[in-house]
């Protein structure tokens, strides 16, 4: 593979960063995530996920307005790069491929 | 958000923000917490604020991921808004701790072994002694029964109104302290033990044998893995046998019911195996007869004045032992009215062992000494080593200021460097602990040997570990206090212009060490050489008794039936000079009674008499000084009841003239024939007590004394004799000599191992010594370089330099010397014949160490005078 890999977290974590463009940070992807999901998210889970992105240079951050709700404490904000985005159509596109392959698309 | 300004408003737990500031990398903190804290508020709005907070810690302990802590370890800042400011506990410094600590130790090889090797001898010595004194103090606690247990003691009166403290009591004594003193719940009574002989078909064994009342197993634990404990020691015929005794025997233990002879003729039924007698009990036996039958046999007419038993009480629970103390005062006066020097006490049966010497009636003492003794002698060897390591360390510290200034420099407090340091000295310890521990696995077999017990290192029990732990740990701190103190009081100013200059006080700090070292060297070098004086003057003491070339052997089956044609068996054959017996070593001599009487004794006289019973020749050949009269022989048919006492007896009786005076020893009336010189009874610990001897019907103890140089023949014709009148019984003897030393076993011992102790600690002491040389050698360098350019020759410059190690070594003599005198007079008052401490002991003492020290610096200081100045002085 010639791009990082993607685990399955990751990859909703990222779709969830791109979703909630500008208001993307630690609490509210949890949440977001929480509710489509109806899975137990845990902050710590989410958190390791997003820094491992900007590892990977798939997201940048930048730390934003603090408010009272946190203690004053600011939020670091995360926003999708170019090539997160490229790497989300790629991986769609290849599901995309794969469900066309497919003999009998109609699981049920 | 208005509920910010509320009172009430719920915040999570600060302990959990804590935890997560301690273990989160600085940089992400505000953001990780700004987020929980968001979530918690939404929680606490969702579910309350009891579940809020408990999800927050579970949160917060799920952020222990190893994401994080290895994004800690490694520390790259992602952003500068925040300069990370560690705390000493913070996994990063400790990684640099201990970096620079492996570091210091593989730089420094010849420092780093003399501080390790010095902290594993201390270590090593001081654990073979803690698992010694832990097995001490562990003897006759495992009873059940153990804190209701006591025994019961005799004091008696002398004529000096001393009190002489007895652990044999009258067999009267058991059964009336039942039937009359309602706190005593059981009691039990014993005969020491002595070796008879098993028979069980053609297997014959010789083990040792007791006689107790039938309540033995209910009062000690010593289990019966065969029979009935409450019944076991009812029947008249029965016994009780060990495991160890039943495989010997019959090669099983289900052996209840087989027969057993005992001795010649005492054929028995076993009722009863008892689990092998655990290393732990001073009571030892391997088998046991009931008491009862054999009193009816031997004694059948007891009185209070006969002590040969001894008395264990149990008592009921929550009984004040020193309100029956009281009562129990004249127990044995209240029986027999002419007994009215004795009085009886109780003593807690599991301090016998470790607290049983009495003087004057009082408890004073006793093996507890050693264990005390010993434990001090553990606490000096590992005191000496961390003296070692702190010397060591500050004298070295020149060579760490700059590192010290430069953690200052960037910000290090004084608190940042003390741990380091006391964390490096715990380091040294934990590593120098798992070497001593091995160290000490290899040597116990060989500590095991010389202690004659089965210590074993228990790695399973939790105990062990935690008292291994502690003593690196105690060991650590006290060893790495000073140096850390003295290190991080360091000015970065100076220590960085080079200007550093060690304090007077510094200095003088560094030398009293050395001092304190070598005096508590000093100390155990002395105490080793009086110890060994004194037992030496014991062995070569004249007893007034010959106890060389003198064999012993026991008068059992045939050879009581045939004892005179057996002696004239054996006068007449080759190697032997003289033949006689005795029914106790008497050397060692334990039976004693107020049955003596002559004419004008008055009627409050209770002088305890020692009895020993003879047969013909034992003053001849036991070589004991006649003063009048004459040994016992065959030509005098009277002398079955004729006497012969010893000096002390006679003044005690206040004869001048003993001789054809009557005497009535236990209602047998006689004449007195011979007066001999005193001689030791006993033990040299006690004084010579009066004795009566007399011609007995059966004794138990052979004496053989052979021609000199001739011992191989002589018990040659004692094997082929005995063989020949005694087929039945296995040939065995013992040396006089061999059980007179077994008197002083204990003394012994600790002769031997604090001359070994007293070694290593003169070793580590030098050690340290040495690697002060090796570290002032080092410093002065150009300082020698210099004076040997303007002329100084080396034997000049090797006294300049050991001349300062001396000064330390001689007023270590000086403290050292009044200290160990006044230690070593006060364990000597326990020998009734003891030697003087004379000057030269310390002198020796003071000679050998100042040889040694000076041998260790001087091999530093001579090959620094050699060294070429060109050399030390080029090197700028």
């Amino acid at each position: 593979m010639d791009r990082a890999y993607l685990g399955e977290f990751e990859e909703l974590v990222l779709l969830t960063a791109a979703v909630l463009e500008g208001t993307a940070y630690g609490v509210t992807i949890a949440a977001e995530l929480k509710q489509r999901t109806s899975r137990t998210i845990s902050l710590s889970g989410v958190h390791v996920a997003l820094y491992r992105l900007e590892e990977k240079g798939f997201v940048r951050s930048e730390l934003g307005g603090a408010t009272a709700a946190r203690g004053g404490r600011r939020k670091r904000l995360f926003t999708i790069t170019a090539a997160g985005k490229r790497t989300l159509a790629e991986m769609r596109e290849l599901r995309n491929e794969l469900w066309d392959a497919m003999p009998n698309p109609s699981l049920s | 958000m208005s509920s910010n300004v509320t009172p009430h408003h719920p915040t999570p737990p600060a302990w959990a923000d804590r935890l997560l500031a301690w273990f989160c990398p600085p940089e992400l903190r505000e953001e990780l917490l700004g987020d929980l804290h968001e979530q918690f508020d939404q929680q606490v709005a969702e579910f309350g604020e009891a579940k809020a907070r408990r999800l927050y810690v579970w949160e917060v302990i799920r952020f222990c991921r190893p994401y994080f802590i290895e994004r800690r370890m490694t520390a790259t800042p992602r952003t500068s808004y925040e300069y990370p400011r560690p705390l000493p506990t913070n996994p990063v410094m400790i990684q640099n701790y201990l970096k620079i600590a492996w570091r210091n130790l593989i730089r420094h090889k010849t420092f780093s072994a003399i501080n390790i090797l010095g902290l594993v001898l201390g270590m090593a010595s001081s654990l073979l002694i803690l698992l010694w004194v832990q097995h001490e103090r562990s003897i006759d606690h495992f009873h059940a029964n153990g804190s209701r247990l006591y025994q019961v003691f005799e004091n008696q009166q002398t004529t000096g109104n001393d009190l002489n403290t007895t652990m044999t009591t009258p067999q009267l004594m058991a059964p009336a302290l039942v039937a009359e003193v309602p706190q005593v719940e059981r009691s039990v009574h014993m005969t020491p033990g002595s070796r008879l002989l098993l028979t069980v078909g053609n297997q014959a064994y010789k083990e040792i044998g007791i006689y107790a009342s039938t309540d033995l197993f209910q009062l000690f634990s010593f289990p019966l893995v065969q029979g009935n404990p409450k019944t076991a020691l009812v029947g008249p015929a029965s016994i009780v046998i060990s495991e160890t005794v039943a495989r010997k025997l019959f090669g099983r233990t289900d052996v209840v019911g087989r027969s057993v002879r005992v001795g010649d003729n005492d054929d028995r039924q076993i009722t009863g195996v008892v689990q092998d007698i655990p290393e732990t009990a001073s009571l030892k036996f391997d088998f046991v007869l009931p008491a009862a039958p054999y009193i009816r046999k031997t004694q059948p007419n007891p009185r209070w004045g006969r002590n040969g038993w001894r008395t264990f009480a149990l008592l009921h629970p929550n009984t004040d032992v020193n309100a029956l103390n009281a009562k129990l005062l004249n127990f044995v006066q209240r029986h027999d009215s002419t007994m009215t020097k004795f009085t009886t006490f109780l003593f807690p049966y599991q301090d016998i062992y470790l607290y049983s010497k009495f003087t004057n009636g009082q408890p004073d003492g006793g093996r507890i000494e050693y264990v005390r003794l010993f434990t001090i002698v553990a606490i000096f060897l590992l005191l000496i080593a961390c003296i070692n390591f702190m010397n060591l360390a500050t004298a070295r510290s020149a060579k760490r200021a700059r590192e010290v200034g430069i953690r200052k420099v960037v910000g290090a407090g004084r608190s940042y460097l003390l741990s380091q340091f006391v964390g490096e000295a715990v380091l040294m310890a934990l590593l120098s602990l798992l070497i001593a521990v091995v160290l000490v696995q290899v040597l116990l077999p060989l500590f095991n040997q010389l202690t004659e017990k089965h210590l074993v290192i228990q790695y399973g029990n939790p105990v062990y570990w935690a008292v291994l732990l502690s003593l690196a740990l105690a060991t650590g701190l006290i060893a790495g206090s000073y140096p850390a103190l003295f290190l991080s009081s360091f000015q970065p100013v100076k220590v960085l212009k080079n200007t550093l200059q060690l304090t007077a006080s510094a200095v003088i700090f560094r030398q009293g060490l050395v001092v304190f070292q070598f005096a508590l060297s000093l100390l155990l070098i002395i105490g080793t050489l009086i110890v060994s004086q004194q037992m030496a003057y014991i062995r070569g003491k004249n007893l007034g008794i010959n106890r060389e070339n003198v064999i012993y052997m026991r008068v059992e089956g045939e050879l009581a039936k045939h004892f005179e044609p057996f002696r004239q068996a054996l006068l007449q054959a080759p190697g032997i000079q003289s033949v006689s017996s005795s029914d106790e070593d008497p050397l060692y001599i334990g039976n004693s009674t107020t049955g003596v009487e002559w004419r004008g004794k008055p009627d409050t006289d209770n002088t305890l008499f020692y009895q020993l019973p003879v047969s013909y020749d034992f003053i001849k050949t036991m070589k004991i000084g006649l003063v009048a009269g004459r040994d016992f022989s065959k030509a005098f048919p009277a002398d079955s009841s004729n006497y012969i006492i010893n000096e002390e007896a006679a003044r005690r009786m206040g004869m001048r003239q003993p001789l054809g005076q009557e005497l009535t020893n236990e209602g047998v009336p006689g004449t007195i024939v011979g007066l001999v010189k005193n001689f030791h009874l006993n033990s040299l610990r006690v004084a010579i007590e009066p004795l009566v001897i007399y011609l007995g019907p059966s004794n138990s103890t052979l004496l053989v004394r052979t021609q000199p140089g001739q011992t191989e023949q002589a018990l040659a014709s004692m094997e082929r004799l005995a063989k020949q009148f005694n087929p039945a019984y296995p040939f065995a003897y013992t040396f006089a000599d061999d059980n007179f030393e077994r008197q002083y076993k204990s003394e012994m011992l600790v002769g031997q191992l604090t001359r070994y102790f007293a070694g290593i600690a003169i070793v580590i002491a030098c050690l340290g010594l040495f690697g002060l040389a090796l570290f002032m050698a080092e410093q002065r360098t150009k300082e020698i370089g210099v004076r040997k350019v303007l002329g100084a020759s080396v034997s000049s410059i090797v006294a300049l330099l050991s001349g300062s190690f001396l000064k330390l070594v001689l007023v270590a003599i000086g403290i050292a010397s009044p200290i160990a005198w006044w230690v070593m007079h006060e364990w000597l008052q326990a020998f009734a014949y003891r030697i003087d401490i004379a000057w030269w002991m310390f002198a020796l003492a003071g000679g050998l160490v100042i040889g040694i020290a000076l041998l260790t610096v001087s091999f530093q200081s001579i090959k620094a005078a050699l060294v070429n100045p060109v050399k030390s002085l080029r090197s700028e």
